[in-house]
């Protein structure tokens, strides 16, 4: 270690240099990008077309079957049926597969229950959704009381003619299903001992910090700032 | 999340009718329809407590036992009905109470020995909830004796097995006898490839259950010690635990384990593990950034660690800032708390006795041995006053351990004369000794020990809070320990530093006192106590009595005759040198005083002792002797003349002629000076 820090200026073609004599093997980013598309968020596009490009490219890549596939299709079909509103299918399906998760996951569940009746009043079924409600949600406000906070703007739902123009509107956004469905495939993931975000945001996570460490040393190095392209610029 | 909710029966339940069609249902000819039911039924109650009580009120257990028990049934049926019992499993604990009481337990036990690995794993899982509830009948665990070796069998089958078999074993492994018989059934070979699992929901019940079958057994820690995983030995493989990029909860198992491997003697207390790498864990689990509960594990269990061994006591007072941290716990909460939540501190403010108790527990164990620790904690601020109060506190194990910790300080000579005084901890020992139970007793009467040794105006309050009276009860009990712990302290108490010569009167109501409330049987009785230890303090006790000669002329005034024959009593029984040294000492105080000395003079079998004491192989009996006759023959006393004659007569002038070829410079001495004294 040295006594007096001296900062080192490195030019860009340097750094190209040294990157460039990293070697990673073609079967570690294969690896990653099959993590990718089998954990975590499906953001856009049918899962069954990620499924489907999982497979091609596992086969066109040649990894090896492994675990990571193994609820995928279980997971789709839950994905699936939340999509599509159907709740109570998707908590039997999930009753299936890990009968102690929502047992476990009380919050997780509610939400389950939260997004049927919200699916009961979309359907404009308001005897439906108060009955649903006093019977298996009231249980829920006993026992936390965030609950009791997001099951009243839910109910408050009802009071609308037309529920989507209120305030509490956002409830009834394909996203709110989104938001749940993600939250379900996280908890599976996590009871199967998988990560739920895959490696590559990690890595990507890493690369953030790394800079950011440089960056709080006064470190000049040439950045990477548009990490979609991968680009790197030249040091300021 | 598992919320205690109350299961509170609504007349007009809306799913009453409901309920009453899946029991219908499952009492069908159509198995079909049965088993779909039973999916009906689990869909139903999981995740809702109200509905798994409600289900259970109408029978539900009873017949989903039936399909389990029937071998003939279709094992998805036996399997789904497992996970329903697994369900109702995880309600509320009377709900789980209810459950143990249905009998479900030894059936799911028995099913365990089927063949098909998810009607298995259905079983354990309901087991396992069953058995990490408040109401684990952990005794059904060992009723059938097939069971724990079979659960060991099946262990590794698959990720469930391996997670439920261990969260049982951790839970269920309560006695020595059941360390033992785990032990026997290879639970070290079965589980230790475990710790190395992938899954944290299998390698922390794993963890747990190597603290619980390791704490206080010798044989089992020297096992596991010796043990290893894919050849690497199973201690490293706990250190890799301990490293800080794992959970909190699994640092601290993996240090409690070291550590009663270590207090077991199965480790080393100088070895890497434990001074590198459980003790530093220990002390960070007591810093401020964690949980109540898990400082109060931490402190805890660092105390044991270091409770008897002075280079860990020391290595831990100036490690981390460990002695301001734990002092924080008794100032718990204060202005440097943060507020997390308000459920929380409501927790923590019920429980923050244990912090104190943990804490003290703490400083008992660092102060055991070294002054300079000593110091370093009484001179922490506030301290002392925390533990004083902590002697008068509520909750009586943060008494046990105020009392143990102020034990520890009291051992210091210098603390004695100066902080203790200060701080009257006397007042609140003697309340704790009026209403202690025998655990309490020892340490609070050893404590009190330490206390008297120094000469103190506080000795007269003591006398008038019934101190003595308390003692001499002390040295009627079976227990040695107390005995001991009682006659030491009234020896202490009789003790007079000379120099005080204000103290006279005191000092002599003292001595009084406490032969008064001993009596002189009791004194006689101790004088042939069972226990050497007992008899000497006791004969250190009369020592103190006879100490200078106002006083030694009384008591022997009083009770000379009964004296002399307890004296000629010990000289002529077996006893060890250091209790006929005593003895002998004694019987030179008595020849100090001026009309004592009458008693041995006119004794002459006792005479004759002491002629045959001072040319005894060993030197030291030679010398109390010797120093007997010394003052017998005084010249400066009345009566030495017919004293020095009669001893003359009896050979003892020769006898002090011949000791003058003594090598020894203290019998020398003084045998010259006895010499000198004969005109």
């Amino acid at each position: 270690m040295s006594f007096t820090e001296k900062h080192e200026e490195i030019s860009k073609q340097e750094w190209m240099d040294r990157l460039n004599s990293l070697h990673i093997s073609r079967a570690d980013m294969n690896r990653l990008i099959m993590n990718y598309l089998v954990t975590g968020e499906f953001s856009s596009g049918s899962s069954e077309g990620f499924k489907e490009a999982a497979e091609k490219f596992r086969v066109e890549a040649g990894i090896p079957m492994n675990m990571d596939t193994e609820s995928l299709d279980e997971r789709i079909k839950i994905r699936d049926a939340i999509q599509k509103g159907e709740i109570e299918e998707a908590m039997a399906l999930v009753n299936n597969l890990h009968p102690e998760l929502l047992d476990d996951n009380r919050y997780l569940y509610f939400h389950l229950q939260q997004q049927h009746l919200i699916e009961l009043i979309r359907k404009k079924d308001v005897e439906g959704a108060l009955q649903y409600a006093q019977t298996h949600l009231a249980e829920r406000g006993e026992e936390n009381a965030d609950v009791l906070n997001e099951l009243e703007k839910t109910l408050a739902l009802l009071a609308f003619e037309n529920p989507e123009d209120s305030p509490f509107g956002e409830l009834l956004h394909p996203s709110q299903r989104q938001k749940v469905a993600s939250e379900l495939n996280s908890a599976i993931l996590e009871v199967e001992n998988r990560e739920s975000t895959p490696k590559l945001a990690n890595m990507l996570k890493l690369l953030l910090w790394a800079q950011h460490e440089l960056d709080q040393k006064k470190v000049k190095y040439p950045h990477m700032t548009d990490l979609a392209k991968g680009e790197i610029e030249d040091p300021k | 999340m598992l919320m205690d909710t109350s299961d509170m029966i609504c007349d007009t339940y809306p799913g009453e009718m409901v309920g009453r069609e899946y029991m219908e249902n499952l009492y069908g000819e159509d198995m079909d329809r049965v088993l779909h039911s039973v999916v009906k039924l689990k869909n139903a109650v999981i995740g809702n407590n109200k509905q798994k009580f409600h289900m259970m009120s109408l029978g539900v257990v009873a017949r989903l036992l039936e399909f389990i028990q029937n071998e003939r049934a279709a094992v998805g049926l036996r399997t789904e009905s497992a996970i329903v019992l697994g369900s109702l499993a995880k309600g509320s604990q009377a709900n789980v109470k209810r459950l143990v009481d249905s009998g479900v337990v030894p059936i799911l036990l028995q099913c365990l020995n089927n063949s098909n690995l998810k009607f298995v794993e259905g079983c354990l899982r309901c087991l396992r909830s069953i058995f990490t509830s408040q109401a684990a009948p952990v005794e059904l665990l060992y009723t059938d004796p097939g069971v724990v070796p079979h659960m060991l069998d099946i262990v590794s089958q698959s990720p469930t097995t391996q997670e439920c078999v261990c969260s049982i074993l951790a839970q269920c492994c309560k006695t020595s006898e059941h360390q033992g018989l785990l032990y026997s059934n290879g639970v070290i070979e079965s589980l230790a490839p475990l710790l190395a699992s992938k899954m944290y929901k299998v390698q922390m019940p794993a963890l747990r259950v190597f603290c619980v079958i390791t704490y206080m057994n010798q044989i089992v820690s020297s096992a596991v010690a010796a043990a290893s995983v894919a050849e690497r030995p199973l201690p490293d493989l706990l250190v890799e635990l301990c490293l800080r990029d794992k959970s909190v909860e699994m640092q601290m198992s993996s240090a409690k384990c070291l550590t009663y491997m270590c207090r077991a003697n199965a480790l080393s207390s100088q070895d890497s593990k434990i001074v590198y790498k459980a003790l530093p864990t220990l002390i960070r689990m007591c810093k401020k950034d964690r949980t109540l509960e898990e400082r109060v594990e931490g402190a805890e269990t660092l105390a044991y660690l270091i409770e008897v061994d002075l280079e860990l006591q020391r290595i831990a007072s100036y490690s981390d800032h460990l002695i301001p941290t734990l002092s924080e716990f008794l100032r718990y909460p204060s202005t440097q708390t943060t507020v997390m939540d308000l459920k929380r501190l409501d927790y923590d403010m019920k429980h923050s006795h244990e912090l104190k108790a943990a804490a003290l527990m703490a400083f008992a164990s660092l102060g055991a041995n070294d002054e300079d620790i000593r110091k370093k904690i009484i001179e922490t601020e506030n301290l002392m006053d925390h533990v004083v109060c902590g002697l008068s506190d509520p909750v009586v194990r943060v008494r046990l351990a105020a009392v143990r910790c102020l034990h520890s300080l009291s051992r210091s000579v210098q603390q004695l004369r100066t902080s203790f005084q200060d701080h009257a901890v006397w007042k609140p020992l003697m309340k704790l000794l009026q209403n202690a139970d025998d655990d309490m007793l020892t340490v609070a009467s050893s404590t009190l020990c330490n206390l008297l040794l120094e000469f103190s105006p506080s000795k007269e309050p003591m006398l008038e809070s019934g101190a003595v009276d308390l003692l001499c009860d002390l040295t009627k009990r079976d227990d040695p320990a107390l005995r001991l712990n009682g006659i030491w302290a009234l020896m202490n108490m009789a003790f007079q530093v000379e120099t005080k010569n204000m103290a006279f009167q005191a000092e002599q109501k003292v001595k009084s006192q406490i032969l008064a409330a001993l009596g002189t049987d009791q004194l006689f009785k101790l004088l042939s106590d069972p226990d050497v230890n007992v008899l000497m303090k006791t004969l250190g006790l009369l020592r103190n009595l006879l100490s200078n000669k106002p006083h030694i002329d009384h008591i022997m005034g009083m009770h000379g005759q009964q004296i002399m024959q307890a004296i000629v009593l010990i000289l002529e029984g077996e006893h060890t040198i250091e209790v006929k040294e005593q003895t002998l000492c004694i019987l030179a105080n008595i020849s100090d005083g001026t009309t004592a000395k009458d008693f041995i003079m006119a004794n002459d079998d006792v005479l004759k002792k002491i002629t045959n004491y001072m040319i005894h192989a060993n030197v030291r009996l030679q010398i109390a002797a010797t120093f007997c006759i010394s003052n017998l023959v005084w010249n400066e006393e009345e009566g030495a003349l017919e004293r020095q004659m009669k001893l003359r007569d009896m050979g003892v002038q020769k006898l002090l002629q011949q000791l003058l070829s003594s090598s020894d410079t203290v019998l020398f001495d003084k045998v010259k000076t006895a010499l000198q004294q004969f005109t």
